[in-house]
């Protein structure tokens, strides 16, 4: 049976119906990836055949730490690091039917918004392999851009999983703050970092969030709140009042302009009320973000002296020893307090700010990213062009909200242009309800099917 | 505007002493370049005024967790499991240079 561009939960219903076997399945994507890797580069391990053990395979990026899995980060620090203990949210993939078929590429330790960084070479964009995927989560969305696997988890520091899935096409939705376990997620900005799914439908990303959520003894900032049945809150279609503002369509390609534009009509026409608002410019979120990251990953990576485990620091890539320096030097005396103490004084408005607004409205709306997917190279030329491709993304996970990458159309170069649905602290499942209805209307103007087609 | 940043070469030198990081002269070079270039960016911040605006550590307030009592810790690894990714172990001992 020929199972192209089935989602992850259509699928789990063949087999459920006997209409295919697990191991047909298995084989089915084991072949694919087989002969669509090598072009991408999406993955930095794949597991043998017969290392792959019964279930639904889906992709996990490497920065997850994978018992008995080679688990890298992209960095050659970590090249060979066999991980002794599970991730708790690949645990409980695999307690709920899925397993893990390959670890995906990334930038490494996740630095980065091209996967250029990676030590093992960059990913492709599926949509024109001259092209970034995005990052760092940017083999996860090659992958499902592909149809490599029908789903793969992300992680996110501010715009991982949204930035990549908006460049390649795909639904990246990043949870809030403390919704999903850190525990075993590689560390790279611990007060930021958030794992999500990257899938080619909604209702997926609903039934991924579900698996992986939920309060862990072993990561004290998961939060205690009920996790939700989401899947079962897409049924009933809500109306919604959208804020807009015009902040976050500065700088942004007039073409992209154009298609969220076309998508506010859409929601319109749904019945949902459009209402501008406004907030603080996301140049601040910029800056907030970059010191705080920088300090926090100056922290993280100072546990890699490769005497437990790992390779020498003399293995650290460019990238973090930029950022460990640059860490170093917010978090020094004398700089501390005009920068990373100013930069959590500021994070608290831009907290503020938000909570405001949510009292408006329901959601922000506004595009994912200001331009659509770079060729590879570019990134070279800016000393942090991570933080530029992602300033829509950062002001959001400098607050710990959730949001979601929805694709909204293609560009004259046919390229990818993604949509972005910021929401409150835990409104993951209003955010899907609305993606939900947009998906139902839209069927995002065929472009994750269109992507998936390119690769037969 | 506030003036130009400038990181003297001692500076990159220093920070990368203190972040136990070895650079290649090139890097010395591009990183003044660029580190520079984001102190430059981020000290926009500095326009804006923060009044007596509360720090924040964590956004989801969340404070006083604790790992629920009587709980087995399954974190623990055996000796084995922690020494499996050691390049220089002794007996059941991570062997590392000479410190004193």
């Amino acid at each position: 049976m020929n199972i192209t561009g089935y989602t992850l939960l259509e699928i789990i219903k063949l087999v459920k119906k006997r209409q295919i076997t697990i191991p047909e399945v298995t084989s089915f994507f084991y072949n694919r990836i087989k002969k669509f890797n090598q072009r991408l580069n999406a993955f930095i391990t794949v597991l043998d055949y017969q290392q792959i053990k019964p279930g639904i395979p889906i992709a996990v990026k490497d920065n997850f730490c994978t018992k008995g899995i080679k688990t890298t980060a992209a960095s050659k620090v970590l090249a060979d690091f066999i991980s002794p203990y599970e991730s708790t949210v690949t645990d409980k993939l695999i307690k709920n039917g899925l397993t893990i078929i390959g670890k995906t590429n990334m930038d490494a330790w996740a630095h980065g918004s091209s996967t250029e960084t990676s030590d093992f070479g960059p990913t492709k964009n599926p949509w024109n392999i001259d092209y970034s995927p995005g990052g760092s989560s940017g083999g996860s969305v090659a992958a499902v851009s592909a149809y490599l696997v029908p789903a793969a988890i992300g992680s996110e520091t501010a715009g991982s999983i949204r930035q990549p899935a908006s460049w390649s096409g795909v639904i990246g939705l990043k949870p809030t703050y403390g919704r999903v376990s850190r525990y075993g997620l590689i560390a790279m900005g611990s007060s930021l970092d958030c794992p999500g799914p990257l899938t080619i439908s909604v209702a997926d990303a609903a039934f991924l969030l579900k698996v992986i959520a939920g309060k862990d003894n072993y990561d004290a900032t998961t939060s205690f709140q009920e996790v939700p049945d989401y899947l079962k809150k897409l049924e009933k279609n809500q109306k919604f009042v959208i804020g807009i503002t015009d902040e976050y369509f500065e700088g942004v390609l007039p073409e992209i302009k154009n298609k969220i534009f076309t998508c506010l009509n859409i929601f319109r026409k749904l019945g949902h009320k459009i209402k501008k608002i406004k907030l603080i410019s996301p140049k601040y979120a910029i800056s907030v973000y970059t010191i705080i990251q920088r300090a926090e990953v100056s922290s993280n990576l100072a546990r890699y002296d490769g005497i437990r485990f790992g390779n020498p620091r003399e293995f650290l890539g460019s990238e973090a020893k930029k950022r460990i320096m640059l860490g170093t030097y917010t978090l020094s005396h004398g700089y501390y307090e005009s920068f990373y103490k100013k930069a959590q004084q500021f994070r608290t408005l831009i907290i503020e700010d938000y909570i405001k607004a949510f009292k408006e409205v329901d959601f922000i709306i506004s595009p994912t990213t200001p331009t659509t997917a770079f060729k590879l190279g570019e990134f070279e030329k800016y000393p942090f062009f991570g933080e530029l491709m992602d300033m829509l993304n950062e002001p959001a996970s400098v607050a710990g909200l959730p949001a979601i990458n929805l694709p909204a159309g293609l560009d004259k170069n046919n390229l990818p242009i993604g949509m972005q649905i910021v929401g409150p602290y835990f409104y993951e499942d209003r955010i899907l309800n609305l993606a939900n209805q947009f998906e139902k209307e839209t069927d995002y103007f065929g472009v994750i099917k269109k992507g998936i087609l390119r690769y037969q | 505007m506030t003036k130009k940043t400038r990181l003297k070469i001692e500076q990159i030198l220093h920070l990368a002493d203190l972040a136990g990081v070895k650079l290649t002269e090139a890097e010395v070079k591009k990183y003044q370049d660029q580190l520079s270039q984001t102190i430059e960016y981020v000290s926009n911040l500095k326009n804006y005024h923060v009044g007596k605006a509360k720090i924040t550590y964590q956004t989801t307030n969340l404070s006083n967790i604790f790992f629920p009592d009587g709980e087995k810790n399954q974190r623990a690894f055996s000796i084995s499991e922690a020494l499996l990714n050691a390049k220089n172990k002794k007996d059941n001992f991570f062997k590392t240079k000479k410190i004193l």
